[in-house]
């Protein structure tokens, strides 16, 4: 789909410098906790929200690269990491809940993305759904059915304003915000989080391949590492066959 | 917590024992699997692929029915054309039982790659139509379930039929895609269509955008199998054999994916 660039704007790698399977987290702290789950790490540097890492996971090659938090930052993590070889990218991120169906403690994935975000619009019209690949779903509940967890699967919402889902009451626009929401909750989203539907939306336009997994409202390390253990997992699953790129 | 004489569906709604006022049906007319064809006069040619059916009802453009396919219940219901038609089906019938809807139609070819006589199985769709968004919010992703996709695409692998795992468009206007040029939205209809096109999007249909969100909405399964039966950039079409004949594929992909769907009504 594009040419390939030897050096990209952003990042702080550039070609050769990267895996074709790629695990994009929002926070660039969370990096290392998740580099811990590979061998062989080399961390590769950070520039402004985007730190790189790259290691084996059963001898398969993956990197790691934060996206910063939304989708302007994701997209331009996406286009430049395309650019300079990647083709597979899982988000591991931490999400809120919606309607119930996945609840504080839950471990989500996501079939797609309600497109509530500003970026993925200046790509496709609205109207064109934001879907996660279907391969790497698969690969991520086998992954996850094989290590005993248990997960929620669905849709997510991908928001722009932080806020405006935690205190819609003080935005100017909170009638707006409770309306959506509410449609949200009885439309059967599971978990509202800030980066899907752009990495899901990009992807498959540009014919790559993506797939993403939430915490629900939970942060600490011990469920990182149970997320990354899935997600590195459904990596080498699909590395054994089940995609062709 | 079920009403006095009500049973639950498989969401733990409670079923509706009124006849439904479009479809004409009612609890215990129809199995929890249902094809959804567009054209009511396509109805009894899947039904032909059963090993048993029967007429149930007919009103309007909604003809249903009834039957057996190696021994799992399965229906039949035609739409009409369009998303309207189709959402007032999809309702009805999950009133009255029905857990898993997969769209058995017809499309345009929109790729390069996208040729007459191949089967297109949707992940997704396009909500380029007016009655989706009277349910959800237009952000709203219309997106098949992932287990009847699975279903849909180890049904394709065991019959060995040409398909495709993609998203589709669903349009309101037939004529709008067809002859964009004589339209007063011409513009906006061109620049549309290029973004689908570029965006990767498979083909072009009519109905599959609500019955994955208004799917959603209900909690129910829904899939859907197109049928390349036209090219416009090519100027292909299916003759009536061939039309025929890979319909018939089509429609044996889908009832050979129903013996993968647990019955749970």
């Amino acid at each position: 789909m594009f040419d390939k660039l030897e050096q990209v704007k952003h990042l702080p790698i550039s070609f050769g410098d990267i895996a074709r399977y790629v695990i994009v987290p929002g926070d660039p702290n969370r990096v290392p906790i998740i580099s811990e789950l590979l061998d062989d790490v080399q961390h590769q540097g950070q520039n402004r929200e985007f730190n790189a890492a790259r290691g084996k996971y059963k001898d398969v090659d993956v990197s790691v690269v934060s996206t910063g938090i939304g989708c302007p930052s994701t997209a331009i993590a996406v286009e430049e990491l395309s650019h300079i070889g990647a083709e597979v990218f899982i988000r591991i991120g931490t999400s809120g809940s919606v309607d119930g169906s996945a609840q504080k403690g839950d471990i989500f994935i996501a079939t797609a993305a309600v497109r509530d975000d500003g970026t993925s619009k200046q790509y496709i019209p609205i109207e064109f759904p934001a879907l996660a690949d279907i391969e790497v779903v698969d690969s991520l509940i086998k992954a996850s059915e094989a290590l005993n967890v248990p997960t929620k699967v669905g849709v997510c919402q991908s928001k722009d304003s932080f806020f405006g889902e935690v205190e819609p009451e003080r935005m100017p626009v909170s009638e707006y915000l409770d309306m959506k929401w509410k449609a949200w909750q009885r439309g059967g989203v599971g978990a509202s989080e800030m980066e899907a539907a752009t990495l899901f939306t990009l992807s498959s336009i540009f014919g790559l391949h993506s797939g993403g997994i939430f915490a629900v409202e939970t942060h600490d390390k011990e469920t990182i590492h149970k997320i990354t253990k899935i997600v590195l997992e459904s990596i080498y699953y699909m590395e054994k066959g089940a995609i062709n790129a | 917590m079920p009403k006095e004489d009500g049973i639950e569906d498989a969401k733990g709604g409670l079923l509706d024992e009124t006849v439904q006022y479009h479809v004409q049906l009612k609890k215990g007319d129809i199995s929890d699997f249902v094809i959804l064809p567009g054209d009511p006069g396509r109805v009894e040619f899947i039904a032909e692929h059963f090993d048993k059916a029967e007429l149930v009802a007919e009103n309007r453009e909604y003809k249903t029915m009834t039957g057996e396919y190696k021994g799992r219940p399965v229906t039949v219901t035609s739409t009409g054309i369009g998303c309207p038609s189709a959402a007032i089906a999809l309702e009805e019938l999950a009133n009255v039982g029905a857990s898993t809807f997969v769209r058995c139609g017809t499309s345009g070819g929109m790729q390069e790659y996208t040729r007459v006589g191949e089967k297109v199985i949707a992940t997704g769709a396009v909500r380029y139509e007016g009655t989706s968004i009277q349910y959800m919010p237009i952000e709203f992703p219309a997106v098949a379930s992932h287990d009847m996709v699975l279903a849909l695409k180890n049904s394709a692998i065991k019959n060995n039929l040409d398909h495709h795992l993609g998203i589709v468009q669903s349009k309101d206007s037939f004529y709008g895609q067809h002859n964009p040029e004589k339209m007063p939205i011409a513009d906006e209809l061109r620049q549309k269509w290029d973004a689908w096109v570029k965006g990767g999007v498979l083909c072009s249909e009519m109905e599959a955008a609500t019955i994955f969100v208004v799917g959603s909405y209900r909690k129910v399964r829904t899939g859907a199998v197109l049928l390349v039966a036209g090219d416009q950039a090519r100027g292909e079409s299916l003759t009536k054999e061939e039309y025929k004949e890979n319909m018939s594929e089509s429609v044996k992909m889908i009832l050979d994916s129903s013996l993968e769907i647990e019955v749970e009504i």
